[in-house]
């Protein structure tokens, strides 16, 4: 898959796998990057979802994969009780 | 307003104790079951609430030792088969008083001194519940509560916890989730709080995945057999199964039954009063110009009559209650009754959501007992019998309920001895009931059979549990006078079945009671139009018979006595006359007197008599004595 960076945004495109959990982590690390489209997104590994739901970044856009769309995205929007890191 | 409360108290709490009672025979077999374990703490808990209104302090003690109890296998771990014998113990005891309550308005003596064994039994496991130990065996795993959401969605909960070396080991614990089928919810949130963000760790799984399905644990479980020990199950109930909901509308409302009854008691005399607009339509249509008044009034009649049959039948189905309640209170019995023996039983109910109408839910409870009682006394064998025949230890008696068109059936089946047709055909000469040569002509059911004849016991010694002196004849009767029959299939070394079949509702007949000479006899009150005292003087000799004039109309007499063979009364100086209705003609029949009117559940003739004309069955009176209900259209041809 790739990660792209736009300022402020990184768009998630195809299917994001367990190698792309570490890039992912590094950019959300940086206070910078704050915001994550999805809408070209075709599929989550565990290990990335789980850096999202860590880092909490403003989520945009929406996938066409119906699994992602109906069931995952509403499950980490949702989420709101979990505690956000702050460094 | 006390009386008011208690009735409830006690009504409500025979359901509450049911619903306990139910939930741990859940918890029992699956000590890990949430929901029964849900519902049986509420229903403690709502006991104990309600016996706080009234001066029970035994009783509330117990609740409410019982309760901490439960809290703590909530909380803490999974029950143990102590846990809920104990439980059960106090459920039963709880039954116990609630009978005497109902019975004498006081808890029974050595409530006091049960309260406190009872409560002292629950805290040493409370005690015990809390012990180190214990925590170290039970992961506190099973006290996972699926979010409020899920219920209402599907069938099953699933929450996976993946190990933290899951993605090292080649996992995507969300696409294993993502794989259920029937997948209708999730929820992803972290398994430890996330660490601080400089210190984050992409590799390390840290996530519990809670799904639901909305198919059922066995379909979904396959999903996650190679993350088996990673995954727990929760059956969510269906929004029918958890029963009425908490708040909101209720659906049912709990009505005095006497408030029912009275209603039943009005629809049935308005079905009598209309009946007298039929004859005044008659009257209208003889007027001079009176045709169209008499065809309008016949007109209106015609559709009160529809009117008032739709609620006699309504008023009836107001009156149904599920059998579930009254077959609940049995596992007590069984258990009681078992122990007295030194038998094991089991007792299972089946259709406890069949309605039948409550006289007949509130005349059962006495004969399905003592059903009961014959059944684990008489019908199982003792533990060493049952070895040797290689059934199982506990013996197996089923409560069955089901519909068959306008009856219900209602079994109690074991899978005891059964009944030896020979043993019994020896009882009865030996006991006079009947004689050798009477008895040898007997085939096998009808030797059965005679297991319902008074003055019959089957028992060889009389023992604490069966003998006491009432013998299956007044289960018979009981059924009898339910309008019903009772009868008994027996396998020899299988088991026994007691059946009772008995109407849905009950049809009662309002019936007239008249007596000729030294007999009495019902009227169906529904062909009765009036009564009338005519005095001799007004009886005019017709051709062979006798006549008298009402109003302008110019009546047949006949003497009910002579209809049906009964002694002729002899000359007086007037004539008790029941005029009634016999294929659209007026008929006066005179009786000696009209003693009670009266609403019966008459039952057809059977046997030799069922084709016995004018006769439209018969009933049983208060006093034990069969009334024949007469057909007056019938009698005259």
């Amino acid at each position: 898959m790739t990660i792209v960076r736009d300022g402020p945004v990184v768009r998630l495109q195809g299917i994001c796998r367990v190698e792309d959990a570490e890039p992912l982590t590094a950019l959300l690390q940086g206070a910078s990057a704050s915001t994550l489209d999805l809408a070209a997104c075709e599929g989550l590994h565990g290990a990335v979802i789980q850096a999202i739901l860590a880092f909490r970044p403003k989520i945009i856009g929406v996938p066409d994969d119906p699994f992602l769309r109906d069931v995952l995205l509403p499950a980490l929007i949702g989420e709101q009780s979990c505690e956000v890191p702050r460094a | 307003m006390t009386d008011d409360l208690m009735v409830q108290f006690l009504s409500e709490g025979r359901e509450l104790v049911a619903g306990a009672e139910h939930d741990l025979g859940r918890l029992a077999r699956q000590p890990d079951d949430a929901g029964a374990l849900d519902g049986c703490f509420r229903a403690i808990h709502t006991l104990k609430g309600s016996a706080g209104l009234f001066d029970l302090r035994p009783m509330s003690l117990m609740l409410h030792a019982a309760e901490d109890l439960l809290a703590l296998l909530r909380a803490e771990r999974t029950g143990v088969a102590e846990d809920f014998e104990a439980l059960f113990s106090v459920v039963d005891t709880i039954d116990r008083w609630l009978d005497a309550l109902d019975h004498h308005g006081v808890l029974p003596a050595g409530a006091e001194e049960t309260s406190q064994t009872e409560t002292a039994r629950l805290r040493a496991l409370v005690a015990s519940v809390s012990a180190p130990a214990d925590l170290a065996v039970r992961p506190a795993a099973t006290s996972w509560r699926p979010p409020e959401g899920f219920a209402d969605k599907g069938l099953t909960a699933v929450r996976y916890t993946p190990r933290a070396d899951s993605y090292f080991a080649g996992d995507d614990p969300v696409a294993i989730i993502a794989a259920t089928p029937g997948l209708a919810g999730l929820r992803i949130s972290p398994r430890e709080p996330w660490a601080a963000s400089e210190d984050y760790d992409p590799y390390a799984c840290n996530l519990v995945l809670e799904a639901v399905s909305t198919l059922g644990r066995a379909e979904v479980e396959g999903t996650f057999r190679f993350v088996a020990d990673q995954v727990e199950f929760v059956d969510l109930m269906t929004r029918e199964a958890r029963g009425a909901p908490q708040h909101g509308a209720r659906k049912t409302l709990r009505i005095d039954a006497e408030r029912v009854d009275r209603l039943a008691a009005l629809a049935g005399d308005l079905v009598i009063a209309k009946n007298g607009l039929a004859d005044l339509a008659a009257q209208a249509e003889a007027l001079p110009g009176g045709q169209a008044l008499g065809q309008a009034l016949r007109a209106r009649q015609a559709q009160l009559d529809r009117l008032v049959g739709d609620l006699h039948v309504t008023v009836g189905k107001v009156r149904l209650v599920a059998l579930g309640p009254l077959f609940a209170r049995f596992h007590r019995m069984a258990r009681e009754i078992a122990r007295s023996l030194d038998k094991a039983v089991s007792l299972e109910v089946e259709g406890g959501d069949v309605e039948v109408d409550k006289t007949i839910v509130d005349a059962l409870f006495e004969p399905l007992l003592h059903v009961l009682r014959n059944a684990i006394d008489h019908g199982v064998e003792p533990a060493e019998v049952r070895a040797r025949a290689g059934k199982p230890a506990v013996a197996s008696i089923r409560f069955t309920a089901r519909t068959v068109a306008d009856q219900v059936v209602i079994e109690v089946r074991d899978d005891g001895a059964g009944v030896d047709p020979a043993r019994i055909r020896t009882l009865a000469t030996d006991r006079g009931v009947l004689t050798q040569e009477a008895a040898d002509r007997l085939d096998d059911q009808a030797s059965i059979d005679l297991i319902f004849t008074p003055g019959f016991s089957s028992a060889n010694e009389v023992s604490a549990v069966s003998g006491r002196g009432v013998g299956m004849d007044v289960v018979r009767e009981a059924a009898q006078k339910l309008g019903g029959k009772v009868e008994v299939d027996s396998q020899l070394g299988q088991g026994a079945t007691v059946r009772f079949i008995l109407p849905v509702t009950m049809v009662l007949t309002k019936v007239m009671v008249v007596t000729c000479g030294e007999e009495r006899y019902g009227l169906a009150l529904d062909t009765v139009v009036e009564t009338v005292r005519v005095a001799a003087e007004r009886i005019v000799p017709v051709r062979a018979g006798r006549a008298f004039q009402l109003r302008d109309a110019v009546v047949p007499l006949l003497s009910l006595g002579d209809l049906v063979g009964a002694a002729s009364a002899e000359t007086r100086s007037s004539e008790r006359v029941v005029v009634a209705r016999a294929r659209g003609e007026l008929v006066g029949l005179a009786v000696d007197a009209i003693v009670d009117r009266m609403d019966a559940a008459v039952r057809p003739m059977t046997g030799l008599l069922a084709g016995a004309p004018g006769v439209m069955g018969a009933t049983l009176l208060a006093d034990g004595a069969v009334l024949m209900v007469l057909d007056p259209a019938e009698l005259l041809t």
